[in-house]
């Protein structure tokens, strides 16, 4: 039997993490149990996130589903002096490891993390981002780690637009700086950022002495229409400087194509966390998928159908319902059930709130059989995956496919900046936890950073990460990625 | 022939061939077994082209590593700092530490193995002395004008050795010099070098840059002139696919009248020109250039595009080329027609 302790930094220090109490009732519980002892592996970790997708103890089948199959045994050291492990690990024992449990109303069937209904959860936050706010009367900022963007920051601001000018001066100099000067922005919010930005940029320019705000064309973009009228309303007075375009972050060349290799800044803060994604375990050398199901537990599901009057069979169906139409048509087609849209709203977050993923690990055929996104191959995590011992990685596939599918709108001199939940070191998830975690409504995931620097090198780009230099504290990253030679 | 049709130097690199290519890199693969593997390659490479159509075929750059390093690095008295990269294709940091001597670094070996492979005709390229410049730390001349002509004269000796082994057609690519449009007269001067009493027909390849299938500068051809009438060359060969031709009359009109290497294909982009695309483009260059001037080639390699988009791009090159051919040589009212099929491209 492999145990592996993965929050090594909280074993020490004023109140270091009691991992022999969970352990040793988990370890009892299996050896009283008839499941094969060698063919076990038992994981720890400290799950940061206070509303998350697992519970305390999770079971997960490790192969092609035979009956020696090895399972992994999950603990949420976070979480486990309040529950009773014992009897947690026995009753899901009791089923011989099989996530197959009665106490589960399963809401879809296996898949890979990056088509799991939570990413339907997540796009509807994003859709009927006003609705939810309102239900809960918080922005959707708040629920950001600090409790506001980063991307407002004024001192980094400045940096950026500094940078700008010395680039824009040199090509000046040579005479081959474009007549438009684009910047662009993924995942626009409210506009905030984007009026912070350009109101400073207002200032510097005029400072600068080169009317370059005179040539600057900002492209705001975002997933939601409704996000984007927001947004042009926030910037307003900056008029024909600022367009405003409807688009999905992981494809940004569907819109943008006719800025290829034009844009000096792509823009994206807090947006890669929140995209769909995929994860791979390598145990013992060997690559595994991780695919999820995700549940609602039957004693709060039972409570929710009750809430809405149905009976809990057919809370699946409803809540697929919800995820496909929003809670406002919802309430319109189902006024028995719902009196308005906030009683529809409701129900959405009671779902979310009780919302867990069960997970089991599928052997891969080979890593080129694997796509991280259309055309780009497995094969990419290679070198991430071939680092030594046992490995747990995001694939991120959502922030991959937007990387990639950003890289050809940069200027020969343009660069990629973005703020997020970077991990910069493969140990990191050793370590760590990396999501996915609940944030108000909306799906959080680490970002692998050295996958998409691999992926980068790849393809030319020098990818660097820093700590995001103009707040003290904070988790966030700055991701900066520019064209090498 | 009338509108012959070419390539530009590199080919599509299978992901396979750049793995193996990587992993000789990082000392996992021996000398003599990517040798062999790269052998098979050109032959693929050579076969596509053929089967394609191709006028006149290249070994598809498949032995290098990349447009610098393969010639650079094996000069004398050149040192790469490190041997080991993250991607074959990645350039070394290099150094010149004592003057060059003008000895050939071996060129016309791989020219004898794709003469050997095919009987078409033969395009063989190397990058020409101003851009191999820009890719090396000095600290042998103390002047970069000498180093670029010390440059030119190592090519030269690598010319000579390149027609002894039965090369009629050679060309420089200077995939840099766009970037530093002040230095085009050195440039110039350096080809002149390059090309001095080589008896083969000789092409100027300039580009904005194909690095890891992007381009590395921006701006216009009318930079060259009109200073490259000075350059003994006999064709210049120019991307217009992807910038599109806005920069063709000024060519014309600034007195470039030998022949034009016209770029027809986009090699940044998986997407494949249909060949009514490729021809409205060589009819609307036909609009300022006489056609017995006209080459017709991708815009650049085609190492960054997969083979079978490779494969799809110069089909539809051949497919465009041959359909103007076939206007040109018909009657009058052919050609009529294929200039306000141009009109509406």
């Amino acid at each position: 039997m492999l145990v592996e302790i993965r929050p090594v930094a909280r074993l020490r220090g004023k109140t270091p993490l009691d991992v022999s109490t969970p352990l040793t009732t988990v370890l009892e519980v299996l050896r009283d149990g008839t499941v094969d002892l060698s063919r076990v592996r038992v994981v720890c970790d400290w799950i940061q996130y206070k509303e998350n997708f697992r519970d305390v103890v999770d079971v997960r089948q490790i192969g092609p589903g035979t009956p020696d199959q090895e399972l992994e045994v999950a603990i949420d050291l976070r979480r486990a002096a309040a529950a009773d492990l014992a009897d947690l690990t026995r009753r899901l024992m009791a089923h011989n490891g099989s996530p197959e449990a009665p106490d589960r109303i399963w809401l879809e069937q296996w898949l890979p993390g990056s088509q799991g209904c939570i990413w339907l959860f997540n796009r509807l936050y994003w859709q009927a981002l006003h609705l939810w706010e309102r239900a809960t009367g918080r922005g959707y900022e708040s629920a950001l780690p600090g409790g506001a963007s980063d991307a407002r920051n004024e001192a980094a601001i400045r940096e950026l637009i500094s940078d700008l000018f010395r680039i824009w001066d040199d090509l000046s100099d040579r005479r081959a700086l474009p007549d438009e000067l684009y910047v662009v922005e993924l995942g626009v919010g409210n506009g905030n950022q984007a009026k912070a930005w350009l109101d400073e940029f207002v200032v510097m320019d005029r400072e600068h002495g080169r009317d370059y705000y005179r040539r600057l064309h900002y492209l705001m973009c975002d997933y939601s229409p409704h996000v984007l009228d927001i947004a042009r309303k926030t910037v307003a007075e900056h008029g024909d400087h600022v367009s405003s375009l409807v688009l999905d972050a992981t494809t940004p060349t569907t819109v943008l194509g006719f800025l290829r290799y034009k844009v000096f800044l792509v823009y994206v803060s807090n947006v890669y966390d929140n995209l769909p994604c995929d994860e791979v375990v390598s145990i013992g050398g060997e690559a595994f998928a991780v695919e999820t199901r995700a549940f609602l537990p039957a004693s709060a599901a039972a409570t929710i159908a009750a809430s809405c009057s149905i009976e809990t069979p057919a809370l699946p169906a409803l809540i697929h319902k919800l995820l496909q139409i929003g809670p406002e048509l919802l309430a319109e087609a189902m006024p028995t059930q719902f009196a308005d849209a906030d009683a529809a709203v409701t129900f959405w977050r009671d779902c979310w709130q009780s919302l867990r993923r069960a997970e089991r690990f599928v052997p891969m055929r080979g890593l080129d059989s694997y796509q991280i996104t259309p055309g780009l191959s497995g094969e990419m995590l290679r070198p991430l995956l071939d680092a030594r011992g046992d490995l747990r990685i995001n694939v991120n596939n959502g922030a991959v496919a937007s990387f990639v599918d950003t890289l050809p709108l940069l200027h020969p001199y343009g660069r990629l900046v973005c703020h997020d939940l970077f991990i910069t070191d493969v140990e990191q998830c050793r370590t760590g936890f990396r999501g996915p975690g609940k944030y108000d409504g909306s799906v959080v995931n680490w970002v692998n950073g050295p996958l998409l620097a691999h992926i980068g090198s790849r393809k030319g780009i020098d990818v660097r990460y820093a700590p995001f230099a103009h707040r003290k504290g904070t988790s966030i990253v700055t991701m900066t990625a520019q064209v090498r030679d | 022939m009338l509108l012959p049709t070419t390539v530009v130097g590199s080919y599509s690199v299978p992901e396979w061939l750049e793995r193996l290519k990587t992993d000789f890199y990082r000392k996992r693969l021996s000398a003599a077994h990517l040798s062999d593997i790269e052998d098979v390659a050109i032959k693929a490479a050579i076969k596509d082209q053929e089967r394609a159509g191709i006028d006149i075929v290249s070994d598809g750059e498949l032995r290098r590593d990349n447009d610098v390093d393969y010639l650079l690095a094996r000069m004398p008295g050149v040192r790469p700092t490190t041997t080991v990269k993250s991607y074959y294709f990645d350039y070394y940091d290099l150094a010149l530490t004592t003057p060059l001597t003008e000895q050939p670094v071996g060129l016309a070996e791989d020219f004898r193995f794709t003469r050997e492979q095919t009987d078409k005709p033969i395009k063989f390229s190397f990058t020409g002395p101003f851009s191999l410049s820009r890719r090396i730390r000095d600290e042998a001349y103390g002047d970069r004008a000498e180093l670029v002509r010390a440059l030119a004269r190592a090519l030269n000796a690598e010319a000579h050795d390149l027609v002894r082994a039965g090369a009629t057609m050679l060309q420089i690519d200077e995939p840099f010099l766009a970037g530093y449009p002040e230095q085009v007269a050195l440039a110039v001067e350096a080809i002149n070098i390059v090309t001095a009493g080589v008896e083969a027909t000789w092409g100027l390849h300039v580009c904005y840059g194909n690095r890891y299938a992007r381009p590395s500068w921006e701006g216009h051809y009318t930079f060259l002139f009109p200073t490259v009438l000075d350059a003994r060359v006999d064709q210049l060969i120019l991307e217009f696919a992807r910038k599109g031709d806005e920069d063709l009359p000024a060519i014309a009109d600034l007195g470039w009248d030998r022949a034009l290497g016209l770029g027809v294909l986009d090699v940044k982009t998986e997407d494949v020109e249909t060949s009514e695309r490729v021809a409205k483009r060589i009819s609307r260059a036909l609009e300022v250039i006489d056609a017995d001037k006209l080459i017709i080639n991708p815009d650049c390699g085609l190492r960054h595009v997969t083979p079978p988009v490779a494969r799809a791009k110069l089909r539809a090159m051949v497919e465009g080329a041959a359909v103007v051919r076939h206007r040109l040589l018909g009657t009058s009212e052919d050609l009529v027609a294929a200039g306000d099929s141009a009109a509406a491209d």
